[in-house]
């Protein structure tokens, strides 16, 4: 579990055609495990090749950007670099989580309980070696930038929206919003039709955007106030949060007493966590720099090439979305932007 | 405070054309009024279309407005609404207490529509030189759409000095209508220097239609390979602008 912002955020409901000739800068991590965790065979296993490799990821990001470039948007994905050291707690949490549902997908596989064994293995999603560079490497074939960012790659992804080089981060996690992106896209790379989990229904998911000064205005906070709600609530860097305090008792408190150093009644508590550097990694996190970030063309042959012989894809299915892409780039009008 | 505004047309022909051209581009429009008159301007979710319209209070009947207000509607909602009245029905809107658009046809229907919260941000206008101007009747160019729909989804525009050439090619076939300087269906054509740009129907088709023969004259104004400006005349003294960007040259 994220940061748990939601109650307080006001998130605007929007289309992905909204974002036609817009550069979105995406948490690639996010994306891609996204990906692992939805893109599975009815009893919870991945996609693989003929090798057994996985190839969920591939899945996903082949479509999504198909989906993207047809409608006009140009994806930038961010790589995560090495997670900052306050964040092993977390990170050894969900080792855990993943280690129990491992045993609970087992299971229920023994006990033939598909649906739950399912849920499990959604549980265990976990990016393996290789994955990235995989990853990367599709990336390339379709001319869509990557960067890799030196520390979190949610902080890169933000300044890239502070500089103008992206009008919004995609990703499912609010902490972009404390790294200081402009605008907070959510569902940007899994909307559609999904299937809830347990029941045989399924929903429309919809992006949603989260306008990081609209909220402040809203709030009547500023963004280092923001910041110490999160260490609140709870973040990557200290995922326990403080005792019986949710995002609501938060804001109040921050609005109170204005920072964390003023709140009397969790003075034992700050005590024992390390919050100045926790403020500095949102507020002064360590960024890649950015310059001449160039959209190329795709490489179809390269791509059927990569995904159908080496990786088992369908060639039909694969040549059909490709070639579908192919005619709406030809079809497409240019935007009126470029004369404003 | 109650603020006064209120706008009534003489018929409802041009409040129809101007509510269906909006409606083929977006789904909810913000209009403004101020004392000179109500402006509406908005792009398709994509940003290949925009409109932009100007309909001065010299073009009403009856025209008030104490004070700038914008006001919000879903266009297909006011659409339904605004198609109950007769060619000669009158139309007057203003906005009730408790915020709700009033909405009187002719004597005695008093329609009440509940109003949205407007989103509009602020559009600006593309700013580009316009080299080529054709002027035809909306009837005439609305045929020339049909003849060149049968075999493209483009119409190709090329001005001279001396003709206006309208043309389109696809997987079945080809069309070329040419105008001459001169003939009876072109009222105008002043060119600065030849251009030539492709603009798709998609988008051309259905605002020419909603705009439909209230309009009379309009005007066709570009350059190469740059957006495209059509004027429609309202009411005489109002316009529509539409603006098209042009496709991406392969």
């Amino acid at each position: 579990m994220g940061l748990d912002l939601k109650p307080i955020l006001q998130r605007e409901k929007t289309k992905l055609e909204s974002f036609t000739s817009k550069v979105i800068a995406i948490d690639a991590y996010n994306a891609i495990y996204q990906f692992l965790a939805i893109i599975r065979g009815p009893d919870g296993q991945h996609l693989t090749d003929s090798n057994g490799r996985v190839t969920s990821h591939l899945s996903g990001l082949f479509y999504r950007n198909i989906n993207f470039l047809s409608l006009g948007i140009k994806p930038i994905y961010v790589f995560d670099g090495r997670p900052p050291s306050l964040k092993s707690a977390e990170i050894e949490r969900r080792r855990q989580i993943k280690k129990e549902a491992t045993i609970k997908y087992e299971k229920a596989i023994f006990e033939g309980n598909l649906e739950e064994a399912r849920k499990f293995a959604q549980q265990t999603t976990a990016m393996r070696d290789g994955m990235v560079d995989e990853s990367k490497h599709l990336l390339d074939l379709f001319g869509i930038p990557h960067i890799q960012a030196p520390s979190e790659g949610e902080a890169t992804a933000a300044q890239l929206t502070i500089s103008g080089n992206a009008h919004a981060t995609a990703s499912q996690d609010f902490d972009s919003i404390l790294f200081g992106a402009k605008k907070l896209v959510r569902n940007f790379t899994n909307s559609g039709r999904r299937k809830l989990p347990n029941r045989n229904t399924y929903i429309d998911i919809e992006p949603e955007i989260i306008d990081l000064q609209k909220n402040l205005d809203e709030l009547k906070v500023t963004r280092e106030q923001l910041v110490d709600i999160g260490i609140l609530i709870g973040t990557d860097f200290n995922p326990d949060g403080f005792e019986r305090i949710g995002p609501k008792t938060a804001l109040k408190m921050v609005k109170e007493h204005g920072r964390l150093e003023n709140i009397p009644q969790i003075q034992e508590q700050l005590g024992k966590i390390d919050y100045k550097q926790i403020r500095e990694i949102f507020l002064k996190s360590e960024v890649a720099p950015v310059n001449n970030i160039r959209f190329k063309e795709v490489d179809s042959d390269s791509i059927i090439n990569y995904l159908v012989k080496e990786r088992n894809f369908s060639q039909e299915r694969v040549e059909t979305a490709l070639n579908r892409l192919k005619k709406t780039i030809e079809k497409k009008s240019q935007t009126l932007e470029q004369w404003f | 405070m109650s603020l006064v505004f209120s706008a009534k047309t003489s018929g409802s022909d041009d409040l129809k054309a101007i509510i269906s051209a909006i409606s083929t581009l977006v789904e909810e429009a913000t209009f403004v009024s101020t004392a000179e008159g109500i402006s509406f301007r908005g792009m398709d979710p994509s940003h290949v279309a925009l409109i932009d319209i100007s309909w001065p209070n010299s073009a009403f009947e009856k025209y008030e407005c104490d004070s700038d207000i914008k006001f919000g509607v879903r266009i297909d909602e006011f659409s339904k609404l605004i198609k109950r009245a007769d060619k000669k029905d009158s139309i007057e809107i203003s906005i009730s207490d408790d915020n709700m658009l009033l909405v009187t046809i002719g004597k005695n229907k008093k329609y009440k529509m509940r109003l949205i919260e407007s989103s509009a941000t602020d559009t600006p206008l593309p700013k580009i030189p316009y080299n080529a101007k054709i002027g035809l009747t909306n009837t005439e160019f609305d045929k020339i759409l049909g003849d060149v729909q049968v075999v493209s989804d483009y119409l190709t525009i090329r001005a001279t000095p001396t003709t206006a050439e309208f043309s389109g090619k696809g997987d079945s076939g080809e069309v070329v209508i040419d105008l001459e300087k001169g003939s009876e269906q072109l009222t105008e054509l002043s060119v600065k220097e030849e251009s030539t740009g492709t603009y798709s129907l998609e988008y051309l088709n259905p605002v020419v239609k909603a705009v439909g023969t209230s309009v009379g004259s309009i005007t066709c104004e570009y350059s190469s390979a740059k957006p495209l400006r059509i004027e429609f005349k309202v009411a005489n003294i109002g316009r529509i602008h539409f603006y098209l960007a042009p496709r991406v040259e392969s």
